[in-house]
């Protein structure tokens, strides 16, 4: 028997798994609150509340919401952009020297998290991967040779930012980080060239939303086009 | 907080691209174990997996096993969405693996056990049904750890 969390309430009405606790959280965040163990508590013992049901299928909401705090109250962001080489003739050079500025606040990130990144799921030193993403956006090309390593890389740089961005304690907008990301750092006006380049290349316009978040660039980022048989994408 | 009525309209229209029909009759189990008897699984979609693990692919229906003796605090995600909040994840493991949390329920005797392996999959760009392998492949591999009942959580 399961039970489980439901982030958009009509997916669960739609699809009617047997048992599913409804939870007003955003994307991303099924338990609520980080580092907030009595309210996690809450969640779990909701959901774990519907294996006595009887009969279904149950889909229950939960009633509390989990506040996050806004734009205006967000922790204050600790990388300051005034210095990076925004007149660089080259993306390489300007994401070497913005990573040259993000680097100490990953790392006091890291250390605040006793040890934890989320960065290394591509398995490479983050100025080579910046280098070449900026090599890529310099030539003006795809790296339709090397998908998986575009994949891997643009989701470490990323989580890397997002790390350093949040470096310092406090409570933190996702929104704010997210603005932040996409709209004051190269690395977010890069990837947003990608995207631009992705969705005018038809065979892989498809890549496209792993790129770039709707939020970041404002709207739809392209028809949904879910996958019916992997076996068939791979010809 | 995602209520689809506080949502712009490009993003509303994208979730509700998502509703699906039911996967087919409903399977519903009955288990009359109570709770603090019961064994249980985590089981999520986060694509979730350790270092050493292949990542997720863009599209990508297989899944990895987490054990149970395995530090979560490890975990690392390559979910090919880029349309969910990870700097939750980025402070607190079980905001989406609540493994800590139910390693406390099982201290104070409100579960009656964890299960050896737990499971990530990578929910992203891909139809329920391309799933049903890896999903029944995992469901053999929770009945062979005599799991009673898999707590499910999305990103």
């Amino acid at each position: 028997m399961t039970t489980g969390i439901s982030l958009i309430r009509e997916n669960a009405e739609s699809m009617q798994p047997p048992r599913s606790l409804w939870v007003p959280f955003p994307l991303g965040r099924p338990l609520g609150k980080p580092n907030d163990k009595a309210f996690q508590h809450r969640v779990i013992a909701a959901a774990l509340a519907l294996l006595e049901r009887t009969t279904g299928p149950v889909l229950e909401d939960y009633p509390e919401d989990a506040q996050t705090v806004s734009i205006e109250e967000s922790a204050a962001c600790p990388v300051s952009f005034g210095n990076t080489q925004a007149d660089a003739t080259t993306w390489a050079a300007r994401l070497v020297s913005e990573l040259t500025q993000m680097q100490p606040w990953y790392d006091l990130g890291k250390r605040r998290r006793n040890g934890r990144s989320l960065v290394g799921v591509a398995g490479e030193p983050m100025q080579t991967m910046l280098k070449k993403l900026g090599e890529l956006l310099d030539s003006e090309t795809l790296p339709t040779a090397e998908l998986k390593w575009f994949k891997l890389a643009i989701e470490d740089a990323k989580v890397f930012y997002i790390e350093a961005l949040t470096a310092q304690p406090g409570e933190y907008s996702a929104q704010a980080i997210e603005q932040i990301l996409w709209h004051e750092t190269h690395l977010g006006a890069g990837l947003r060239i990608f995207y631009e380049r992705f969705t005018a290349s038809p065979k892989l316009a498809i890549m496209a939303r792993m790129v770039a978040s709707r939020e970041a660039i404002g709207g739809s980022t392209g028809e949904e086009i879910e996958i019916n048989d992997i076996t068939k994408k791979k010809k | 907080m995602v209520r689809l009525t506080d949502l712009p309209e490009y993003e509303r229209d994208h979730l509700l691209e998502k509703n699906m029909p039911p996967l087919g009759p409903m399977t519903w189990s009955n288990n009359a174990k109570p709770l603090s008897a019961k064994r249980i699984a985590l089981v999520t979609t986060a694509g979730l997996h350790f270092r050493g693990d292949n990542a997720f692919d863009f599209a990508d229906p297989t899944f990895r096993p987490i054990s149970i003796d395995d530090d979560a605090n490890d975990l690392i995600m390559s979910h090919s969405s880029a349309n969910f909040d990870r700097s939750g994840f980025v402070e607190d493991v079980n905001l989406v693996f609540p493994i800590k949390r139910f390693q406390e329920l099982l201290a104070d005797k409100t579960i009656g056990s964890l299960a050896d392996v737990h499971y990530s999959f990578m929910g992203a760009g891909l139809m329920p049904k391309v799933y049903e392998k890896s999903a029944m492949q995992v469901a053999g591999l929770l009945k062979q750890d005599l799991v009673d009942a898999v707590f499910l959580t999305p990103v």
